[in-house]
């Protein structure tokens, strides 16, 4: 049984009386473990698909079993324990709770659900070490740089154990060393921890850290099955070409 | 839950400037309504004083219909004066004094000018312990008040001017005439002692006799219209006049202070509902300014709800979060203002201040008090009021769609 499988996934969006087709019928398998880079340029639909999977939003038509089972028509309370049993977000614009230090960014989805916070602590502390935060414990939002609050927002999404990370274009805001190693902390945790990543970018550069990369152009997956390599290949062609 | 509690603790803090402001106006708001309420108290209970002890007594006892009749027929529906009689009240605990009074339409004679008057005749020796206060509107050199001159008389300054055109020389002869039960007019010869201040709204047209004097003129020897009756504490009254009843029975009607001057209850409603108005629009004001954070706040904070809905938090949950916050900020604002407006209050206790009530002439000084069942009262209300009016932005809040949300708005 897969992690995430998509059918035909369509998602229509009413702008006034025009409607924005974003999703035009997607395929998509993820497998446990996997790394996938969903590549595309800036409004071919990664955003949308990203949520779609994140049962953050519901798709207009199409089928979505997360773990085998159907999403589709769950009410908010329902979606919003699958999110926090089952998936960690990473954002764009690091999406951290302004008024909470660093550990409390990241017990606060484990606390949501419950946990103890005594028993949190040693779990906690473990991620915080695995994303290189010890030093920043205590630390606002406001006091670390982009770099150390995406590794924050990492840190959050993986406390929960998740059995998804989705990462929506999560360098998009940093430079590119700081990317690099963003990037590098994630393919890390995937080979040593197993998490299973979906990252969405449409930088080309990111790519080349990837496994497996599928390509999404107006709404629709153009090579759903390409290597890493294979695109690198087409894009080195198609700079030079 | 308790994460919850603390986050929205520190939001309050978050934004400082904000939030200052927002307490400001609920400082102003509740301080002020502390304020006025401790005003009208002090107001209120001046007046009832002036009532009770300058003018009305606690209770007072007629015939058995004689408030309702009183107009027609002042002086058929009397009852005994004498000291058995009196005894009998005395005797109900609580009762402290009882003075017999005659009140009937009269008129005074002065040389060659004569004008109706509204007469009241009291017992000089009994008037003063049951309405202690009374004596202060009277200035007569002590003439009439020490009951050693028998017929001795007590003018209003509008009865006067209009009886010898300006006051001032006393112990002018004159004559006081009125009518008995049967209609039969007869006079007695009287002398103009001093003058009586009101000390509340009223007949202007007031002359004050001694009691022997009108039971004389009005052949109602060892009767009276009117029993005024003093107890010990205000707090008894009700009390008492359930005893009177019972001891008096149906022959008698006993009425409390604020049935026979209910123009003063009157006025006190009017007062309190004047305040509760006023004190409604400065609460829905400020009300709304905390309604404005919050929404202001909810939308500063739209990117955060949509974190906290994708990490996995409940509407319920982001709508506590809101209303936390603005309860919190009610019951801060409530503690300051209540605070504040204790200390105001405080202050004009110890300084009293000095008034006069139109159609009055004896000025009084009013103590403002606030009670801590009005502070927790106002405190309660501004904390449950920004409760209230955060329900509707934090309402929003927490019906937003999580992917909206996260985009921003
Ligand atoms: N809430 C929305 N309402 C209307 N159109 C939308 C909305 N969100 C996205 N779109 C449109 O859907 C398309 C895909 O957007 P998005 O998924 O954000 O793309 P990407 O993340 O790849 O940039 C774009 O054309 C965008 O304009
Ligand atoms: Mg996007």
């Amino acid at each position: 049984m897969s992690l995430v499988e998509i059918k035909g996934v369509t998602k229509t969006y009413q702008l006034g009386k025009t409607e924005v087709s974003a999703l035009r019928g997607v395929d998509l398998t993820l497998e446990r473990g996997e790394f996938t880079v969903v590549m595309g340029p800036s409004g071919s639909g990664k955003t949308t698909l990203l949520n779609i999977i994140g049962c953050l939003d519901n798709a207009t038509s199409g089928s979505y079993k997360l773990d085998g089972e159907e999403v589709g028509t769950r009410d908010f309370n329902d979606l919003a324990e699958i999110r926090n049993r089952k998936i960690g977000f990473i954002f764009q614009s690091f999406n951290l709770i302004p008024v909470l230090n660093v550990i409390e960014n990241i017990e606060f989805p484990c606390l949501i659900r419950g946990e103890n916070k005594k028993e949190l602590r040693e779990r906690v502390q473990q991620v915080a070490r695995d994303v290189g935060l010890d030093p920043f414990l205590k630390h606002k939002p406001d006091e670390l740089s982009g770099g150390q609050r995406q590794r924050v927002a990492i840190a959050r999404a993986l406390v929960t154990q998740p059995q998804l990370v989705l990462a929506d274009e999560p360098t998009a805001n940093l430079d590119s060393v700081t990317s690099d190693q963003i990037i590098d902390l994630m393919l890390h945790l995937n080979r040593e921890k197993g998490v299973t990543f979906l990252f969405s970018t449409h930088d080309p550069r990111v790519m080349q850290h990837a496994r497996r990369v599928v390509r999404i152009q107006d709404g629709v997956m153009v090579d759903g099955s390409g290597s890493a390599q294979v695109e690198v290949d087409r894009l080195n062609a198609a700079q030079h070409g | 839950m308790w994460s919850l509690l603390s986050i929205a603790l520190r939001n309050v803090l978050r934004n400082r400037r904000r939030t200052m402001i927002t307490l400001a106006a609920l400082l102003l708001g509740v301080g002020v309504m502390v304020g006025i309420r401790g005003v009208l108290n002090g107001l209120q209970r001046a007046l009832v004083q002036t009532a009770v002890s300058g003018q009305t007594g606690a209770i007072q006892v007629h015939h058995a219909g004689y408030l309702k009749n009183v107009i027609a027929s002042p002086l058929t529906l009397d009852m005994p004066a004498d000291e058995d009689f009196l005894n009998k009240i005395r005797k109900v605990p609580h009762v402290t004094a009882v003075a017999p009074r005659i009140l009937f339409a009269g008129m005074i004679n002065v040389g060659d000018q004569t004008l109706f008057a509204a007469m009241q005749a009291i017992d000089p020796k009994r008037e003063f312990d049951a309405v202690p206060l009374r004596k202060m509107t009277v200035s007569d050199g002590g003439r009439f008040t020490s009951g050693k001159i028998a017929d001795a008389v007590l003018l209003t300054a509008e009865l006067e001017k209009g009886l010898r055109g300006t006051p001032g020389q006393a112990q002018l002869p004159a004559a006081v005439l009125g009518p008995d039960k049967d209609g039969a007019l007869s006079g007695e010869n009287i002398t103009i002692a001093g003058q009586l201040k009101l000390n509340l709204p009223g007949e202007k047209k007031l002359a004050v006799v001694p009691l022997a004097l009108a039971q004389r003129l009005l052949k109602m020897e060892g009767r009276a219209t009117e029993l005024v009756i003093a107890v010990d504490n205000i707090d008894h009254i009700p009390e008492v006049a359930a005893s009177l009843r019972r001891v008096l029975g149906s022959d008698y009607e006993v009425h409390t202070w604020d049935q026979v001057a209910s123009f003063v209850k009157q006025a006190m409603e009017r007062q309190n509902l004047i305040l509760s108005l006023v004190a409604t629009v400065f609460m829905i004001l400020m009300l709304l300014g905390v309604a404005n954070t919050v929404l202001m706040s909810v939308l500063e904070r739209t990117r955060e709800i949509g974190t906290m809905m994708a990490v996995g938090v409940r509407r319920g949950k982001i709508l506590a979060l809101f209303l936390i916050e603005a309860a919190t900020i009610g019951l801060l604002g409530g503690v300051a203002g209540g605070l504040a407006g204790l200390g105001v209050v405080t202050w004009l206790e110890q300084r009293g201040i000095e008034v006069t009530m139109p159609g009055s002439a004896v000025p009084f000084i009013i103590r403002p008090y606030t009670t801590l069942t009005y502070l927790a009262f106002v405190v309660s209300l501004a904390a449950g009021g920004s409760l209230l009016f955060a329900v509707y932005p934090s309402w929003r809040a927490s019906r937003m769609r999580p992917v909206q949300a996260l985009a921003g708005g």
